[in-house]
C-alpha cells in the first residue's frame, strides 16, 4: 500500500543496519511442550495470557535451543499478542538466545561484586581456554560464553551460571578446571546455589 | 463538576478533579515541557522533563503523573527545578544528532523548542554519539510504506509504541534491546503497516518518524498559511488542517503540502487516517479538469463557459421532453448539501417542463431520476482499534438522505450504494441523457465502466460530466464541466453521525474551473428554472434556501448559520495535531520575526463545533 504516487514502497530507501534474527524452520511446540504450555497458561487470567510470555519462550528454548523469528511469531499467536511484543521481550533478556548455542551456556556475572572478585579474569580464563570471545560458541559446539549482569549471589562472587544451574566462588584459577569437569560430568560439576551447598553441609 | 484548587508558581489554578498537574499547567498557560505525555495517548512518566517541585513532597515530581490535590503548592521555576530539568535535557541530547538543518521536524520540533527554552546552553558530552543505522541521511531507514525512521533522533518517549498499542490496536512498534542499546523497532524491520500510520509522525516529538509524503518537501516556514477544514474522503468527516505552501504563481509544484488532523473530541479526536492524510495529490494533479470541454466531431475540445451552458441546457431540455424520467442524474455522495439541493431543483424543473410541454400528468419525483452513489470499501483494521475508518468513501450520504435523494434515514447505518435501477435503465436505452456529477477523487462513484460501455454501444445519447478529474467517464462525455474540489469551495456535508460540517476554501480554483453551486445556478438560469436561482450570489444564499425548504430536518439543522474557515497565517507555525501543544507557539518565541500573512486569526469565527483555541493573555 503506497499512498504516494511517485514514491513506490520499498524502492530506494536505506534498510536498517540491525542484525535480524534468523527466521529458522517453521516452529510449533511438540505435543509434550504444548501440554506444558497449556498447564502454564491457565495460571494467568484469560485476558492476561500475555503474562505467560517468559515461560512460553523458555519452552521454545528447551525445545530447539534458541529462539527464531518463526518461534516468536508462534508464541505471539499462542498468546494473542503481536510478534513485536515478543521480540521486545526476547531482545530484552540475556537468557534468550537468538542464535544456536553450545550444550553449556556459561553466563559469567560481570557486575560490581563479581568484578571486584576477579570476574573479568574468569572470563579471560574460560575464553582463553576455549579460544573464543564472550558471546561466541566454541568450535566443538559445547560451550557458549556470555557476560551477564548480577546473578543474585553476590556474596559468593564470582558467580557463573551454566544453563540453569549456579556455580559460586569460582576463582579464576579454577575456571579451566571447571570446563574439563563440565565436559566430563555435565552439570553435576557445578557447586550449585549456596543454599543448596549449605543445606548439604548441615 | 468537582474541582480542586492548587497553586502553580504562585497562581491559584482551579481544575477538574482528577486532572494532573501538567494538565492543570497547560490549561492555565503555565509552561512545563513534556514529551512522553500526550493527551490522546496518556501518561507514561518516562521522559522526566516535566518535573516540578511540589511542597511537602520529598523529591521533584513528574507533573504528568501527579494528580492535582486541593491546596497543592507547585513551583516550576525554582532554582532546583530549573537545574534538574536542564540536567534531563542534557541527557536527552547526549546521543541526539542535532542535525536540525536537515531534519524534517526542524522548525516545529518540541525537542528544539523545549531544549532552547529549558535546556542547558551547552553539552559536556565528549564521547562520540551512539548511532544505529548510520549517520546523516543514511540513518533514515524504511519504516513501512508510509514512514521513515531515524533512530538516532529518537528520545524513546514511547509515544509511537503506545499509539500503536492503545489507539491503533495492533502493537507493531516496540522497544527492543535494553539500556543504552534500546531502540524503536518493528518486528524484524517489517515496518508499520497501518491505516493510521501518519499519526505517528504527529505524535513523535522529534524528527525520528517522518512521512515519505512530506519528507524534504517543505520547511514549516515555507507554509505560511493553513486552513482549518474537514476531510471528505469518507463519511467520518475528520477535522483537519490543510497546509498551504508559499509559492509564486508561476512556480511549479502544488500548493497543498500536507494535511494534519485537528482536534475534535466528537469526531476524530487527535487523529486522522492515512487516506485523508496522503490522498490529496489528485487535487492538483495533471488530470485535473481546468477548462470546460465539449465534444465536437468526436473529439473533446475546450469551449468557453458562455457557449457551453446554453448548449448543455438546450440538449438537456430536449432530452427531458421525450419521456418521463428520460434525463437521469448520477451524483456522487461527494456532492455537498448545496449541490444536491440544486440538482434536486434542476430535476424537478426538467420534469415540470416535460409535463407542461407534453400535457402528461404523470409526475416524476426527483428521487426517481437522481441516483446518489458512493464507493463502499471495507477497511482492514485491527479489531481493537479506537479509530475506525468507515467503509463509505464519501462525506455526504446523510446529506443526500436528509434531502430525500438517497434511501435510509439520516444517521442510520450506511451500506453500499445501489445504482442497479439506473444502470438497467441506461443499458435498456430508456435514458436519453445522463448527467454525472463527482467532485471527489477518481473512483468515488464506484464502478462506472457501464456508463462508458453504454456510450460505446450507443445506448446513451447524451452524457454530461461535471467534476474535477479527467476520468474514463469524463473522456466519454459530450460535455465536461470543471468544478471544484473540497479544498476550493465552502461547502457543507453531513457526516455519518448526522453532524453538519463545512470545508474551507484553502486554495484557488485551477484554470477556468468554477465552484459547483455556481455552475448549477448558471445552468438553472439557462434552463429558466423559476426559482430564486438568479438571486443566489454565494453558496450561503443556497444554504439559506435549503434551510428555508428543510427547516427541521435532521442533519441539516444549523445550515444557514454554518461558519467556514479561511486560510489563516500559521504564525505559530505549527498548528500541532495536538492543540494542547499549541500554547507554546503562542507564548514562546515571541521575539521571532512574524511570518507572512494578512488575516488575523482571532477575528475569524470559530469553526462549527470545534473547541476554539484558548487565548493566552
Ligand atoms: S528532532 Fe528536532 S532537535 Fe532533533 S534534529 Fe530534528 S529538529 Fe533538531
Ligand atoms: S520514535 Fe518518536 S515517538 Fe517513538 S519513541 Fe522515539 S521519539 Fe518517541
Ligand atoms: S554481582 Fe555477580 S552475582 Fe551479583
Ligand atoms: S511528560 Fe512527564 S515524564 Fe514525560
Amino acid at each position: 500500500m503506497s499512498f504516494h504516487p511517485k514514491m513506490a514502497y520499498d524502492a530506494s530507501f536505506h534498510k536498517s543496519g540491525r542484525t535480524l534474527t534468523e527466521a529458522g524452520e517453521p516452529f510449533a511446540y511438540t505435543p509434550e511442550n504444548t501440554a506444558r504450555f497449556e498447564s502454564i497458561v491457565v495460571r494467568y487470567p484469560a485476558d492476561r495470557r500475555r503474562s505467560a510470555v517468559l515461560p512460553a519462550l523458555y519452552l521454545v528454548q528447551y525445545q530447539q535451543g534458541h529462539v527464531t523469528a518463526n518461534a516468536m511469531r508462534y508464541v505471539a499467536d499462542l498468546l494473542g499478542i503481536t510478534a513485536a511484543d515478543v521480540e521486545d521481550v526476547v531482545s530484552y533478556y540475556t537468557m534468550f538466545h537468538t542464535k544456536p548455542v553450545g550444550t553449556f551456556v556459561i553466563n559469567v556475572c560481570r557486575t560490581l561484586p563479581c568484578a571486584l572478585n576477579g570476574a573479568e579474569r574468569v572470563t579471560e580464563e574460560i575464553c582463553g581456554k576455549l579460544g573464543i570471545k564472550p558471546g561466541e560458541t566454541d568450535p566443538s559446539g559445547t560451550f557458549t560464553v556470555v557476560e551477564v549482569e548480577c546473578l543474585g549471589a553476590c556474596d559468593r562472587a564470582p558467580v557463573v551460571m551454566v544453563n540453569d544451574a549456579w556455580h559460586e566462588c569460582l576463582s579464576p584459577e579454577d575456571a579451566s578446571k571447571l570446563l574439563d569437569d563440565l565436559r566430563a560430568r555435565g552439570e553435576a560439576a557445578l557447586s550449585g546455589c549456596h543454599h543448596v551447598v549449605e543445606s548439604r553441609r548441615l | 463538576m468537582d474541582t480542586v484548587t492548587l497553586t502553580i508558581d504562585g497562581r491559584p489554578v482551579k481544575v477538574e478533579k482528577g486532572r494532573t498537574v501538567l494538565q492543570a499547567a497547560i490549561e492555565s498557560g503555565i509552561e512545563i515541557p513534556y514529551y512522553c505525555y500526550h493527551p490522546g495517548i496518556g501518561v507514561d512518566g518516562s521522559c522526566r522533563v516535566c518535573i516540578v517541585k511540589i511542597e511537602k513532597m520529598p523529591k521533584l515530581q513528574t507533573s504528568c503523573s501527579t494528580i492535582c490535590g486541593d491546596g497543592m503548592v507547585v513551583s516550576t521555576r525554582t532554582a532546583d527545578v530549573v537545574a534538574a530539568r536542564a540536567g534531563v535535557f542534557e541527557l536527552l541530547l547526549i546521543n541526539h544528532p542535532l542535525d536540525c538543518p536537515v531534519c524534517d521536524k526542524g522548525g516545529e520540533c518540541p525537542l528544539q523548542d523545549f531544549s532552547y527554552a529549558f535546556g542547558p546552553d551547552q553539552s559536556r558530552m565528549e564521547f562520540p554519539r551512539r548511532t544505529f543505522d548510520g549517520e546523516g541521511v543514511k540513518a533514515d531507514v524504511d519504516f513501512g510504506p508510509t514512514l521513515m525512521l531515524n533512530r538516532n533522533r529518537c528520545i524513546l518517549c514511547t509515544r509511537c509504541v503506545r499509539f500503536m498499542r492503545d489507539v491503533e490496536g495492533d502493537a507493531q512498534i516496540n522497544v527492543i534491546d535494553r539500556g543504552y542499546g534500546s531502540e524503536i523497532a518493528t518486528f524484524q524491520e517489517e515496518g508499520v503497516h497501518s491505516l493510521l500510520s501518519g499519526n505517528l509522525m504527529d505524535v513523535c516529538p522529534v524528527g525520528a518518524i517522518t512521512t515519505r509524503d512530506y519528507r524534504f518537501k517543505s520547511r514549516p516556514w515555507d507554509n505560511p498559511d493553513a486552513a482549518d477544514t474537514i476531510c471528505t474522503l469518507c463519511s467520518k468527516g475528520c477535522n483537519t488542517t490543510a497546509w498551504i505552501k508559499a509559492k509564486p504563481e508561476w512556480a511549479k509544484g502544488s500548493r497543498l503540502i500536507r494535511f494534519t488532523p485537528r482536534f475534535n473530541p466528537t469526531v476524530n479526536g487527535y487523529w486522522m487516517c492515512d487516506i485523508g492524510r496522503f490522498e490529496y495529490h489528485w487535487i492538483e494533479s495533471d488530470d485535473r479538469l481546468r477548462v470546460p470541454l465539449a465534444r465536437v466531431g468526436g473529439v473533446e475540445r475546450p469551449i468557453a463557459w458562455h457557449d457551453l451552458l446554453p448548449q448543455v441546457a438546450d440538449r438537456l431540455a430536449a432530452a427531458g421532453a421525450t419521456s418521463p424520467g428520460s434525463v437521469r442524474f448520477l451524483l456522487s455522495a461527494h456532492a455537498s448539501n448545496e449541490e444536491l439541493f440544486l440538482f434536486k431543483r434542476l430535476a424537478e424543473h426538467l420534469d415540470l417542463e416535460r409535463r407542461l410541454s407534453t400535457l402528461d400528468r404523470e409526475r416524476v419525483e426527483p428521487e426517481d431520476v437522481v441516483t446518489v452513489s458512493w464507493r463502499h470499501t471495507k477497511k482492514t483494521q485491527p479489531a481493537r482499534t479506537k479509530f475506525v475508518v468507515p467503509a463509505v468513501d464519501a462525506p455526504n450520504v446523510n446529506g443526500a438522505r436528509a434531502l430525500g435523494l438517497a434511501p435510509g434515514a439520516p444517521g442510520s447505518p450506511q451500506g453500499p450504494a445501489d445504482v442497479s435501477a439506473l444502470r438497467s435503465a441506461v443499458e435498456a436505452g430508456r435514458v436519453s441523457a445522463l448527467y454525472v456529477f463527482d467532485p471527489g477523487p477518481d473512483g468515488s462513484l464506484g464502478d462506472t465502466r457501464w456508463i462508458v460501455d453504454a456510450r460505446a454501444s450507443g445506448a446513451l445519447g447524451l452524457l454530461v460530466v461535471h467534476g474535477v478529474l479527467l476520468t474514463a467517464v469524463a473522456r466519454a462525455a459530450d460535455f465536461v464541466l470543471p468544478g471544484a474540489s473540497f479544498v476550493e469551495k465552502e461547502a457543507s456535508y453531513t457526516n455519518d453521525r448526522g453532524r453538519l460540517q463545512g470545508t474551507a476554501r484553502a486554495i484557488p480554483l485551477p484554470g477556468e474551473a468554477v465552484e459547483d453551486w455556481r455552475i448549477l445556478v448558471k445552468l438553472c438560469s439557462a434552463l429558466g428554472v423559476p426559482i430564486e436561482c438568479d438571486t443566489f450570489e454565494s453558496a450561503a444564499d443556497v444554504r439559506g434556501a435549503i434551510a428555508a425548504c428543510f427547516p427541521d430536518v435532521t442533519g441539516l439543522a444549523g445550515l444557514a448559520t454554518l461558519a467556514f474557515n479561511a486560510p489563516a497565517p500559521a504564525d505559530h507555525w505549527l498548528q500541532a495535531s495536538n492543540p494542547s501543544e499549541r500554547w507554546k507557539w503562542d507564548v514562546m518565541f515571541q521575539d521571532l520575526p512574524p511570518v507572512k500573512g494578512s488575516v488575523d486569526p482571532s477575528a475569524l469565527p470559530p469553526p462549527p463545533g470545534v473547541i476554539p483555541l484558548r487565548a493566552i493573555k
